[in-house]
Formats: structure tokens, sequence, C-alpha cells
């Protein structure tokens, strides 16, 4: 369904240039969910940001659909965009306080032109479909909680009929107890409507839980991509591995009897990024030639592909 | 209880605003020994920092703060007896460290400045330098004279972490301390304060809504919803023998450690509106146990063991 192709966004600060996303390759199957992992500045919302044309891609392929949209115009993009939908993290911040729930969630029927005699049933049946009911269509946002809120962002999304969504970080913002909500929504979506999703997050097991595939990404690079659970019972890559020892376990015994794997140091600045492996600086495996060695992601069997000749 | 540090007895506080009087806090009571962790886990609006604050005595002049009993040492807590306790014997971590810095101070000079406010007898320079050395900014002769905006987010919260142990607290209060950094960085800034309470023996309280920091962190917890606590009891307890349909609710709601791609089974509901508060307990509107009696009358605490307690009619009746 989608193909990305070493897809690369600098950014120019008063520095330099930030290498937000370098040579970036990914692919998404219909119906499935890819999540993209990372830190703070890992270029993760920069990727999917880019690929919905967002964000001007610098170099690189995106190929939706079997359509090249790497390069084509804004209104060339918009039969695409009534395609490819987002969700975004902040649901206080993505919703124009002054439109009330309903013409929120009608704005993009009027952008796509989906006939008019529909808006207001298909107002009322997303918001059936999100969990709300259509009495609150007249509402405005700060009349709602976060999670209310956010499932007014994902009918939003719904509203074009997408065949795929890129759900950039859309639990960060709310309690434990509804992010589960929301995860369980987007799960019915998915198996009813068909939906494939890239699901960019920081919440490593709330990842593994609703992807299909799990891609990690470090400085800009995807350092491993495998299968969900094979990630994160067989991870890699030294970043992955570290990565992963850090979560914490919500079982006391569990979490006494593991191992954290520690990171040395900082994260690099991503304008100046260490020369070869980019993780070189930190990894605890580190050898002379990483510093000059520009790591590929190789297949190391069972769909599993990690940047790192030595593992 | 001796060994106790702190002691707080049916802690109520509320707001004015605008819209009415919040009651954020609804009789809570608690306690902490020498050198323990108390792990207070809840979600917005649960009451787990305002509780924090009025123990600081933080709770400005729109809080109006009524305890039966509040002591720490043996010693009550009134507001002037909290001014010199505060910085010195009590301090305290917030979550955002990029606010909770001057950004036109060097961090030296603010570590300067809470030492000076407490009468740190000895070279005041040296015991920067020293703390800065403890919690990893090296090196410090040089870095102290860095503004805040030249660190990293996990640098900056070690620079809090080194102001609040600054004067050798008894009580370290750490709420949400490491909520706004990556999991790697918060590996490493929970790594620091076990080493600190390791070498120093001081109790903590750690406030977060992250299960998994709690289960890692905590030697009690408290769990804590609507201003009122739901359960309280050894970490074992809460997460392998919860009682609370809060505390059940919130530990299915969040994947299960071995990946398993179960459904998750969510809190359904929204959370509490504090102003018009439910008038029985807190958690009636969302429980899949509720019962007619929870919606008029607060539950009394049933005790399970020694330090395992939970508030819910089910207990009561049982």
């Amino acid at each position: 369904m989608l193909e990305v192709t070493d897809l690369t966004k600098y950014f120019e600060t008063p520095s330099g240039k930030l290498h937000a996303c370098e040579g970036v390759s990914l692919n998404i199957n219909k119906g499935e969910t890819l999540g993209l992992v990372g830190e703070s500045g890992c270029g993760k919302t920069t990727t999917g940001r880019t690929i919905i044309r967002l964000y001007e891609p610098d170099e690189g392929r995106i190929i939706f659909d079997g359509h090249d949209i790497t390069h084509i115009t804004q209104h060339e993009m918009l039969p695409f965009r009534k395609k490819m939908q987002m969700i975004f993290q902040d649901p206080y911040a993505s919703l124009n306080p002054r439109m009330t729930a309903g013409d929120i969630i009608r704005e993009p029927m009027i952008i796509h032109r989906l006939p008019k005699d529909e808006h207001t049933d298909r107002v009322n049946h997303l918001l059936k479909l999100v969990g709300l009911n259509s009495e609150q269509a007249g509402r405005y946002p700060h009349e709602f909680s976060g999670g209310q809120r956010q499932r007014i962002g994902i009918a939003r999304a719904l509203a074009a009929e997408p065949e795929m969504i890129i759900c950039d970080e859309p639990i960060s913002a709310l309690d434990v107890s509804i992010q589960a909500q929301i995860v369980n929504i987007l799960e019915d979506l998915q198996k009813s409507l068909g939906l494939t999703y890239l699901f960019v997050a920081h919440d490593l097991s709330m990842v593994r839980h609703i992807s299909t595939r799990v891609a990690v990404m470090y400085l800009g690079n995807i350092v491993e991509t495998a299968e969900s659970d094979e990630l994160y019972t067989h991870p890699l890559h030294p970043y992955t591995v570290s990565l992963l020892s850090s979560v914490p376990i919500p079982d006391p015994d569990k979490s006494a009897a593991r191992q954290i794997i520690p990171l040395k140091g900082e994260i690099p600045s991503a304008v100046n990024p260490p020369k070869g492996c980019k993780f070189h600086t930190r990894c605890p495996n580190a050898k002379p030639e990483c510093s000059s060695l520009k790591p590929e992601l190789e297949d190391k069997g069972s769909n599993h592909f990690c940047a790192c000749p030595f593992v | 209880m001796n060994d106790e540090i702190l002691r707080v007895e049916n802690l109520h506080i509320t707001f004015t605003t605008s819209a009415g009087e919040v009651k954020a806090l609804n009789g809570v009571s608690f306690g902490v020994k020498r050198g323990e962790v108390l792990g207070i886990a809840g979600e917005s609006g649960s009451g787990k920092s305002t509780a924090m604050l009025s123990v600081m005595g933080l709770t400005g002049e729109y809080g109006h703060v009524h305890a039966d009993k509040m002591t720490f040492m043996g010693e009550e807590l009134t507001p002037e007896r909290v001014k010199v306790l505060r910085g010195k014997n009590i301090s305290m971590i917030f979550q955002d460290p990029m606010t909770s810095l001057n950004p036109v101070l060097s961090v030296g000079y603010q570590l300067e400045e809470a030492l000076k406010r407490h009468h740190w007898e000895g070279s005041i320079r040296e015991r920067v330098i020293d703390i800065l050395t403890k919690v990893g900014i090296v090196p410090a002769e040089q870095r102290m004279r860095d503004y805040p905006h030249e660190f990293s987010g996990g640098q900056r919260q070690r620079i809090m972490t080194a102001m609040s142990i600054a004067c050798n607290p008894e009580l370290l209060i750490a709420d949400e301390p490491t909520t706004a950094l990556d999991v790697t960085v918060q590996a490493q800034i929970l790594k620091l304060l076990r080493e600190l309470r390791s070498s120093s023996g001081m109790s903590m309280i750690l406030i977060t809504h992250d299960l998994g920091v709690i289960a890692g962190e905590a030697d009690r917890v408290i769990v804590m919803y609507g201003g009122k606590i739901m359960e309280e009891g050894t970490v074992r307890e809460i997460f392998n023998e919860a009682h609370h349909p809060y505390t059940v609710g919130l530990l299915r709601s969040v994947p299960k450690a071995d990946g398993s791609h179960e459904r998750l089974i969510p809190i359904e509901g929204q959370p509490p509106d504090l102003l018009n508060p439910p008038k029985g307990c807190p958690f009636v509107k969302r429980c899949p146990k509720a019962m007619k009696i929870c919606l008029s009358q607060q539950p009394e605490p049933s005790t399970l063991s020694e330090t395992h307690k939970y508030s819910c009619w089910l207990g009561v009746k049982n």
C-alpha cells in the first residue's frame, strides 16, 4: 500500500542542516499496522509528516497505492489526502476551539466534496463509531475530556473515508485508563473498515500490542525492523536491545529480575551527527571500524532486518 | 509508629475557582517510613500532586487545606515550620525540568542559592561541585557556569535532582520526575535516585501515572482516584492481589508484560468532574461492580492485611 524508499528530510537551522530523517525506507501492506518507535528527536514524527506531504521531502520516493506522490503539487495531492489521513498527538491543540465537534468532523467532507445531503448523517454515524453520540455534535472542544477529544480527532480522520491513517502519538497525552479505550477503538476500526496504520509512538509496550511490524529509529535512521513479537523477544541491534531493556514493566517481580542495559551519555545533535554508524558513540559493542562504515539494513532471516553488521 | 517520618491524617483541600469549589482532596491519610519509597499512582486530577503540594505548603492562596494531623519527624507541620523545612529536610523534584530552573541564571548560581538559603556550613562552591559530580554532570567546575538551555532534558533533571538533595533531605518528593523524559533517560534518572537513596538513607515519595515505574521503584503504593485513596498496600499486594475495582481496571488497561496481543480491557467512561463529585464513591460512575449504596455513601477502608487496605463497599460486605 505504501512504499517509501530512501526518504530524506533536512531542516535548515541557524547552526546548520538538521538531518531529521535520512535514507528511511519502509513499506506497509494493506490492513497492517507498522509501529514506528524511537526517542524524542529521532525523526519518527518527521517521517510520518513527510509521507503525508506536510513536509516536502528532500530525497527519496514515496509510492502510495502504486502512485508516486513524492513531488506532486498540493492540488494533485488532494485525492491522496482523502485516502491518507492523520491523527495528531495533542487532542487539545489539534481541534479548532471555535468549531463545534460536528463542524470539525464535517470539514473533510466539504474539502473532499462528499455529497452534501449525506454530511449530517455521516457526522452522526462517525460520532457513534468512535463511541460518542449525535447530541454531542453541537458542543465545542472545551466541553469534552482529553479522551473524548481524541475520539473527535479519529472521527475527523475517518470522515474522508481514508484507506490509511498516520497516527502520530495518538495516546501519549491521555491517562492510562483512557489510552486503552482509544487503542481498542483504533483496533476495532481497523477490523471493520480494513484500515492500514502507521503508528508513531514512544510507548513501546503499547506499540508492541497494536503493531503487526515495528521499525526502530535512531537519529534519523531506521536501525531495525521485524514482526512485532520477533522484535520484542529477539532484538538484534544494540540500540533496540538497550531501549527495550529500559521499558518499565508493570510487575514488581519481573521488574526486579530484569537487567537494564544503560546507554552511555547523551543523544548526539542531529545537526552534527556522528560519522559512520550514528549509534557508535553510545554503543556498548562499538568497534573501531564503526566510526567509518555506514551500516545498511541487512536481512537477518525471518523478515528481520537490522542495520548492524556485527549481530 | 516511631519510624514514620511523615504522617498525614484526614487531609482535605478545596480550591476556590470562578466555577465553584473544587474538592481536590477528600480525607486522605498516609505515612512514610524512614528509608522507604512510597509510590503514589493515579490519573490526572486524582489529587496525587495536590496532596504533596499541601505537605510542602505550596497550595497557594486559593487552596484551603485542612488536616487532623500533619507531622514531620514527630513535629507538627505548621506553615511557619514548613518554611524552615522546605528545601532542606523535605525537598521536591518537579516534572518539567525546563520550567523549574531559572533560564537566566547559571545552574551553579541556582545551586549556590539553595545552599545559602539553608545556611550550608562549609564551602558552598565545593558542595556544588560535589553534588553535580554525584549526579553525573561533569566536569562540574566547568559545567556549573552553564545555563539551563545548554543542557539536555535528562541533564536538567539531573541538575534538579542535585538541587533537591543539596541539603541532604530526609524526605524527597519526586512528582513525575521522569514523565517528560525518554525511556533510556528515565532509566538513568531512576538509577541515579536509587543510588542516592542507598547512600543517604532518605525516604522518597514517588508520584507517577506510570505503573511500570511504580512496580520497579516503590516499596509501598497508594492508588488515588478523585481525591481519595482507593487502595494501599505493599508493591506486591497492589500488583498481585489488587482488590479495588479501580486498581484492577488500571492494571488491566495496560498491555501485559509478556506481549500477548489480547484485547485491552479499558475502564469505560471519563475521569470524574471534581466540581460536582459523586456523593458516594468517586469511582462509582465508571465502576463495573457499582451497587446502589456506592452512589450515596463513601465506604470505610477494609483491612486485608497489616499493610493492605482498600475502600470499597464490596470489601465492607464481605
